[in-house]
């Protein structure tokens, strides 16, 4: 399942930054490799929140900084979500 | 291989500050770029126009996010800088309150003091709340995304007096209460037009989009003024040009809208090409509250006897409660508005008013204007400035049906969607996934709002295509 995650965030990232998919590897920063700014990170969360019917916490959105952890963060709560 | 002189790389519509700032990046980077526009002059909301030997500023009356923020930093980039001369006004705002008279410096310490001193027990908040919108802390504006403006003040101060002086601007510059403004947004504004504004282009605001526009054609740009675009056409999910009234169809890879969203996918892409969803999304999305706008010419008595700095905004507050100001503004009750704000121009000669106002049709602004501009006046005049109309040789005003019959802006709407937490950073409204090829920039995006918000949203545009077209 996580691998289709980390599929699709890759895609709502490359849709918001303009980068290639290719570019967005797991362990990138995102605000200073992938210039994800506040808003960007906000448009991001929404686009996430919207297509998984979760709802990120606000005060778990500062503490993504990578790929890695986006990816790790909708997994653990479509878990919840689920049981 | 060379092409066809009628194919573009990009084409903007709608020669907004977004769309100059979005047109002078492509542009910029050797894209073929044209840019059109159903008005005469470059500008949108940022336009001047002259009556009676005076020049008045249409809309926007002054620039914000100049020194610290995106503003200055796009200048200098594209070096536009040298084509402006940017003034300071110090202070640049001023709130006129019922109990209390606080400005805004561009010595931050010193508007931390007036608050201070205006509001001793909450000395301490008082300076927390500022120093942390003056940090820029991406941290912070993500935790506050889901909140109101209100619930952001609730965790700072008590005083209900103070929580009004520091929401009313915002009221005025983004047309929501506090209660119902984005956190986000609302901090956004106070960096950009409060502890950051102020700044104003000598000759009037249509000198700085002119400055864009002229920048746009030296990168090798092609602006076509007073030219309507009527339709985006879209072949298998990908946008193939635009469909102009005059000179019909123009090819086009890239089609960015500087306009209206409701009017980018409800009119120039069509209902039929655009899910039920996403139809419905767009239809129950709420606007921004339009405004009425007076624009006054003055004597040469007027600049001798206006004692206060030219060039302020002055912000007046008629009482606290900025819930029921919300409700007077929405339902055009103005014999009961909470406030204003007026900007008389540094060289003295105009003075230029604005208050929130709702859309309503043209019969009732033909019927209602004149009395309305009057009513304006008298207030000012008791308000403000004394004996106003002792000075003023013109005078004029603008109904929400004016601001969109030069903008085409959704019901005169003053600042593209309504800035709630629930309408922000809609990523649809940027980049629509399901369209290929087609953006949208300026403050319909759900993205920012004010001259500091829609130059970015053009550079962070220009900035995705970019990257995107080297696939």
């Amino acid at each position: 399942m996580s691998e289709n995650i980390e599929k699709e965030i890759i895609s709502i990232i490359s849709d918001v930054s303009g980068f290639d998919p290719e570019e967005i590897t797991p362990d990138k920063n995102l605000a200073t490799e992938l210039e994800i700014d506040s808003i960007k990170a906000i448009e991001i969360t929404v686009a996430i929140e919207k297509k998984y019917k979760i709802s990120i916490r606000d005060e778990d959105v500062p503490n993504i900084t990578t790929l890695t952890q986006a990816v790790e963060l909708v997994t653990s709560l479509l878990k919840e979500k689920t049981s | 291989m060379p092409r066809p002189d009628n194919t573009y790389d990009a084409i903007i519509i709608g020669a907004g500050i977004s769309g100059l700032v979005c047109g002078c990046y492509l542009a910029k980077a050797g894209m073929k770029v044209l840019i059109v526009e159903q008005h005469d002059k470059p500008g949108g909301y940022c336009t001047s126009f002259r009556r009676q030997g005076f020049t008045f500023d249409a809309a926007a009356h002054s620039i914000g996010g100049y020194k610290y923020g995106h503003v200055g930093r796009i200048l200098k980039d594209l070096d536009i800088e040298k084509k402006l001369e940017i003034i300071k006004i110090d202070p640049s705002d001023t709130i006129i309150a019922p109990d209390y008279k606080i400005s805004y410096w561009s010595n931050i310490t010193e508007t931390i003091k007036e608050f201070q001193s205006a509001f001793p027990e909450e000395k301490e908040n008082i300076k927390k709340f500022i120093s942390l919108l003056i940090t820029h802390d991406p941290k912070f504006h993500m935790n506050i995304r889901s909140l109101t403006f209100k619930i952001l003040l609730d965790k700072y101060f008590i005083n209900e007096q103070l929580k009004a002086i520091l929401s009313f601007p915002l009221f005025g510059n983004g047309g929501l209460p506090p209660s119902l403004m984005s956190a986000f947004l609302g901090a956004k504004i106070f960096q950009e037009f409060l502890l950051d504004g102020g700044y104003y282009p000598k000759g009037g605001m249509q000198i700085f989009s002119n400055a864009f526009a002229e920048r746009f054609k030296e990168f090798g740009g092609e602006l076509r003024l007073s030219c309507l675009a009527n339709k985006i056409k879209v072949k298998d999910n990908k946008t193939v040009g635009v469909v102009l009234e005059n000179d019909g169809f123009v090819e086009s890879k890239y089609v960015v809208s500087n306009c209206d969203a409701r009017q980018t996918f409800l009119t120039l892409i069509g209902k039929n090409k655009i899910s039920h969803d996403f139809l419905k999304h767009i239809k129950t999305m709420i606007p921004s509250l339009s405004g009425f706008i007076l624009y006054l010419g003055m004597n040469n008595k007027f600049n001798k006897n206006y004692l206060f700095k030219a060039g302020v905004n002055s912000w007046f507050i008629s009482y606290y409660n900025l819930e029921t100001a919300f409700r007077a503004a929405s339902t055009g009750d103005f014999n009961n508005i909470g406030g204003y704000v007026v900007h008389v121009s540094p060289d003295k000669k105009t003075v230029f008013a604005f208050m929130n106002a709702p859309y309503k049709n043209k019969r009732y602004w033909d019927s209602n204007k004149k009395n309305l501009m009057e009513l304006f006046i008298a207030r000012i005049e008791s308000d403000i400035i004394p004996e106003l109309s002792k000075y003023i040789i013109y005078k004029d005003a603008a109904t929400p049906c004016t601001l969109q019959r030069y903008t085409l802006n959704y019901k005169g709407a003053a600042f593209g969607w309504a800035g709630t937490p629930s309408q922000l950073a809609d990523h649809d409204l940027k980049k629509p996934s399901f369209l290929k090829n087609l953006y949208l920039t300026g403050h319909w995006t759900t993205h920012g709002l004010g001259i500091p918000g829609v130059v970015y949203v053009g550079y962070d545009v220009a900035s995705s295509i970019l990257r995107r077209k080297r696939e």
